[in-house]
């Protein structure tokens, strides 16, 4: 018996480390969805007007789980140390349902973010940005975040101002193609946010006006936020797959 | 023999010269701009009208089929080469008049020079300005050339360019955004996630369903803390049968 009581102590270890190690990476999945949630690249207007904000979803629902999972750890610890059937049989089945959540939170994350191609965002600039009447609240919204990321990434358009060239818009119903190719947030602007050379920026001359597009700025965060969300959930997954096995081990194993 | 003479110089006086330059898109530096739905970017004409230092100096735009109709003696400012007119009843417009000071030669290095048809916005409706260099009505294709006048006489005209085609714009709606492919990224987490609940729900299963079923508890099993002791019972019999054989 000396020897299984070396093997108990051992697996309780195990799955006392193991539940500690889930505890602290619920706290931070759940700061991490925080950050994601708090918007600090101002883009969720552009994610909410393509009707598929999901990975907006699946960073809510991260920071429940995260939550969750620090709250089970503790119960989960508990039990191993109790060597209660009972409160590790509800660790147990909790643990399933969070288990169950926080997969569809990782596959929603890493589902939509691959519907998030360059046309969906070339769609939805050139029928609603500086869009006139009738405009809602929320085109207004999107054209505001386009405002502010051609200024702040000196960029033009998804693709590059070609893209206002290439096809009608919103935008051309309202300015007219000989003096707007392209909106003038494209052109390099001085302090006082007007262009430095106006007709340099209406001909492309290289040094007036932003020949690079947008959509690097845009996917790069998204990318960042819908892998952060995904692969880090899928990690936690994992841990406590195996976790949880050892823990249906020693749960078969305690004499009631 | 003055009147031979007066004939042959006549001809001569009323010629108008061709010049070998041919107008066209200016190539260096490449501007994005350099096509856009109703404007093209032409190169000056520097070097090429030296002789005429004082001509006005006209650029013609005419309609690729229409080039042909052009006559050199219409005067520019008149109904029949208005902007305005363009192209319904005008088949060619003068526009963009300049003098040999605007165009110097040689040309310094580092200038861009450019002559940007279409770009006058203001002037388009205004039949009082039939020289304005409005933008272009469709996407083409244009020809254009240069013409020098003295007074109101022709006497130089390069040749015509080739074909300038603009830019036709489509409708956003012809965008496709529904061809978006699964990334292996998103793929390998959802089988491997769904592999992994799998086992679970199945361990789970198998926990409650051999629940209070000792044979199927490992290969030992854990005591709890608070152990229950084993007693031991012993039969008078056992220690009677000792005392019984002596």
């Amino acid at each position: 018996m000396a020897k299984s009581d070396g093997c108990v102590h051992i697996l309780q270890g195990l799955l006392v480390f193991g539940n500690v190690v889930i505890g602290m990476c619920g706290i931070a999945l759940t700061a991490e969805c925080i950050y994601f949630v708090s918007n600090p690249h101002g883009l969720y207007p552009l994610l909410k007007a393509t009707e598929n904000n999901d990975i907006y979803a699946a960073a809510w629902i991260g920071i429940f789980v995260g939550l969750a999972l620090f709250a089970l750890s503790i119960l989960g610890i508990i039990g191993v140390i109790k060597a209660s059937r009972t409160l590790l049989l509800v660790y147990i089945i909790l643990m399933l349902i969070t288990f169950a959540f926080e997969m569809a939170s990782c596959i929603t994350a890493a589902t939509h973010r691959d519907s998030l191609t360059p046309n969906v965002f070339l769609k939805q600039m050139l029928e609603r940005y500086q869009k006139s009447e009738p405009a809602n609240n929320s085109d207004k919204e999107l054209t505001k975040t386009w405002d502010e990321l051609m200024l702040q990434n000196h960029c033009c358009g998804v693709l590059g101002p070609s893209d206002w060239q290439e096809y009608t818009s919103a935008f051309r119903l309202t300015h007219n193609d000989a003096d707007y190719p392209w909106p003038r947030k494209c052109c390099v602007l001085n302090a006082q946010g007007l262009p430095i050379n106006l007709d340099g920026c209406k001909l492309g001359v290289p040094g007036y006006y932003n020949s690079n597009g947008c959509y690097d700025a845009i996917s790069g965060p998204v990318n960042t936020h819908a892998w952060g969300v995904a692969w880090f959930g899928f990690a936690i997954l994992c841990w406590t797959f195996c976790v949880l096995l050892g823990t249906m081990f020693y749960w078969s194993g305690i004499e009631y | 023999t003055m009147f031979p003479l007066l004939l042959l110089l006549l001809p001569a006086a009323h010629a108008i010269v061709e010049l070998q330059y041919k107008p066209a898109l200016i190539q260096t530096p490449p501007l994005e701009g350099l096509t856009t739905a109703s404007t093209f970017v032409l190169d000056q004409p520097r070097c090429v009208f030296e002789k005429y230092g004082n001509a006005d100096i006209w650029l013609v735009v005419a309609l690729d089929k229409a080039a042909s109709t052009f006559n050199n003696t219409d005067a520019p400012g008149t109904p029949e080469t208005a902007f305005q007119g363009f192209p319904d009843r005008v088949p060619a417009y003068m526009t963009l008049n300049a003098t040999l000071a605007n165009y110097p030669c040689p040309k310094r290095d580092g200038d861009i020079t450019v002559l940007r048809v279409g770009s006058e916005t203001s002037c388009a409706q205004d039949e009082e300005r039939p020289t304005c260099n409005g933008p272009l009505p469709g996407p083409g294709p244009y020809r254009v050339k240069f013409l020098a006048l003295q007074g109101s006489e022709p006497v130089a005209e390069t040749a015509w360019s080739l074909p300038i085609t603009l830019r036709t714009a489509k409708s956003p709606s012809s965008i496709s955004t529904t061809d978006s492919r699964h990334s292996a990224g998103m793929i390998a987490i959802t089988t491997i996630l769904s592999i992994l609940f799998a086992i679970l729900l199945a361990g789970l299963v198998a926990m409650l369903v051999f629940w209070g079923s000792d044979s199927c508890g490992g290969s030992s099993t854990f005591s709890k803390p608070e152990s229950v002791s084993v007693r031991r019972y012993n039969t008078h019999h056992v220690y009677d049968q000792p005392a019984a054989r002596l």
